[in-house]
């Protein structure tokens, strides 16, 4: 069958509103959540056993994937650095390479690609579950409020975590970047750090952990939010985690790339 | 058709509520049920007794009308009488809706409301759970530590009775409180929501299949049907009316027999 120009135009302007209105009820189903989150704050109702519960989980169970990951892009950016920079340009520029990228990119991106895969899609599932079982529903019949008892607590603990994480991350990345350069490129320590020092602001290590405290708060806010409108059973559940992990990713992404204009001259 | 009761000092009172997700559910529905009174609801599955019951304390909020519990309204007091009157009611899930994360005490003490439970001490509180736990025939010793998981689905159902109960509510909304149950565990359920409405001396509202059940234990009974009430009276009158739906729903045989000649929406 050939479709007809304006039937393909329909089609589109149809498509167009649809993804319009989607876009438009999770931004305001978003802005509400916060909003939620803010006064269960401001009131001081949300319980402290449950953001340190939820700060061990996120957090300090998440401590060695991240190191881990890391260890390996430190190698992996010295690496690369290295075979760039063959005889072209000193070597002790590398150190400020390693350094650089790993503070202002890859230590608190990669850090929050991780935890979107080990949190955030956690958060969405374990959400999504109790909200097709009606345990949510089971919590506000018994008066407590699940964005005081199970948005909250996420939230808050992730932002805690996320700047602790991106700090270890950047570390370690810039440790294993040093000893890679000794071993491969035949770069001293003390080299490494001279260079580091001739392109190093201190404003970079502050910009590295605002990405983090943004980043750790734009994860648990989409996971929550996607596991808290799972319908559809154990079927919804899959889903919505797989279009929880695309969305905040994408979120991540996107945010990531809007932090040099606002933030770096 | 009366909906019933007078609609002063009702303890649970709807009106004219309507509900719509794609298709309509609910189209006005008036009723009010009296203090004390035990009432059963009935009608074919999808016609919104769930969605009714939702209604009664915030968990669905209909397009139109509103509902009041013990005089307060549920839509238009606020969010700390929405909160109070949660405290003051309590909810039997239809899957238990228990808590994967507690075990059975944590499940049963998240049932008594906050205020509460400010003023208990530890033991004051193991006392309660233990209490209501004795009084849905679970005994307390074998079950406190146990997880949901680990019980079967009587247990879990008594266990989301006494989740229900522990609040000390005036008001019990039991929803399809015998679905999935043989029929031994289905007799011995019905014979504690009957002891336990009766004990408490408690207000109920029960959504049940089980139409001879239903006819046995409450005061009034009523048949919602297409988004209506179609029948509310006694269970006397229940039995001899001569509305065609109302008789099929009445027996097995009167169900086969009304399959051909009925449309029943």
């Amino acid at each position: 069958m050939v479709l007809r120009p304006s039937r393909l135009v329909n089609w589109f302007l149809a498509g167009l509103v649809r993804t319009f209105r989607s876009v438009a009820e999770h931004a305001g189903q978003i802005g509400l959540l916060v909003w939620n989150i803010g006064v269960a704050c401001v009131r001081l109702r949300v319980p402290r056993r449950d953001i340190l519960r939820q700060f061990n989980i996120i957090g300090i169970q998440s401590v060695m994937i991240v190191l881990i990951a890391a260890a390996l892009i430190g190698i992996v950016t010295s690496q690369q650095g290295g075979y760039q920079m063959q005889s072209q340009i000193p070597l002790y520029v590398m150190g400020s390479v390693v350094v650089e990228s790993v503070i202002l990119e890859m230590g608190p991106v990669l850090t929050a690609i991780v935890m979107i895969g080990r949190v955030g899609a956690r958060i969405t599932a374990e959400l999504g579950t109790m909200k097709v079982s009606e345990q949510v529903d089971a919590l506000a019949s018994v008066g407590r409020d699940p964005i005081e008892m199970l948005a909250a607590p996420r939230v808050i603990a992730m932002i805690m975590a996320m700047p602790l994480l991106v700090s270890l991350a950047n570390l370690v990345g810039i440790t294993t970047g040093m000893i890679s350069a000794q071993y491969t490129l035949g770069l001293g320590s003390e080299t490494f750090f001279y260079g580091a020092r001739l392109f190093w602001h201190s404003y970079d290590m502050l910009y590295s952990l605002m990405k983090a405290t943004v980043f750790g708060a734009a994860i648990p806010i989409i996971a929550v939010h996607m596991g808290l409108r799972t319908t559809g059973g154990a079927e919804g559940v899959g889903r919505t985690t797989t279009n929880s992990v695309v969305f905040m990713t994408l979120t991540i992404l996107v945010l990531d790339a809007m932090f040099p204009p606002l933030f770096l001259n | 058709m009366s909906a019933g009761g007078n609609g002063s000092g009702a303890a649970i009172e709807y009106r004219n509520v309507y509900k719509a997700f794609d298709l309509p559910v609910l189209s006005g529905v008036t009723l009010s049920i009296e203090p004390g009174e035990m009432f059963a609801l009935f009608g074919p599955s999808g016609t919104g007794k769930s969605v009714l019951l939702k209604t009664t304390i915030g968990l669905v909020t209909p397009d139109r009308g509103d509902v009041t519990v013990l005089g307060e309204s549920v839509y238009f007091g606020g969010r700390d009488t929405l909160e109070r009157i949660r405290c003051k009611v309590g909810y039997v899930f239809q899957y238990a809706a228990l808590f994967d994360s507690l075990n059975v005490f944590e499940n049963v003490e998240i049932g008594i409301p906050e205020s509460i439970l400010k003023g208990m001490s530890s033991k004051e509180v193991a006392h309660r759970a233990w209490e209501t736990l004795e009084l849905v025939n679970l005994e307390p010793r074998q079950v406190m530590s146990k997880l949901p998981s680990e019980l079967s689905g009587g247990m879990k159902k008594r266990v989301g009775i006494a989740r229900a109960i522990a609040g000390h509510p005036e008001i019990l909304l039991w929803d399809e409180p015998i679905t999935g149950l043989d029929p031994v565990n289905t007799a011995a359920i019905e014979r504690l929501i009957k002891q336990l409405s009766d004990e408490l001396e408690v207000t109920s509202l029960l959504v049940t299949h089980d139409i001879e059940g239903g006819l046995d234990m409450c005061d009034r009974v009523g048949m919602l049907e297409g988004g209506h009430l179609r029948f509310v009276g006694t269970p006397e009158e229940f039995r001899v009316s001569d509305d065609p739906v109302v008789t099929a729903f009445g027996t097995r045989a009167a169900a086969k027999a009304a399959l051909d000649t009925l449309e029943i929406s």
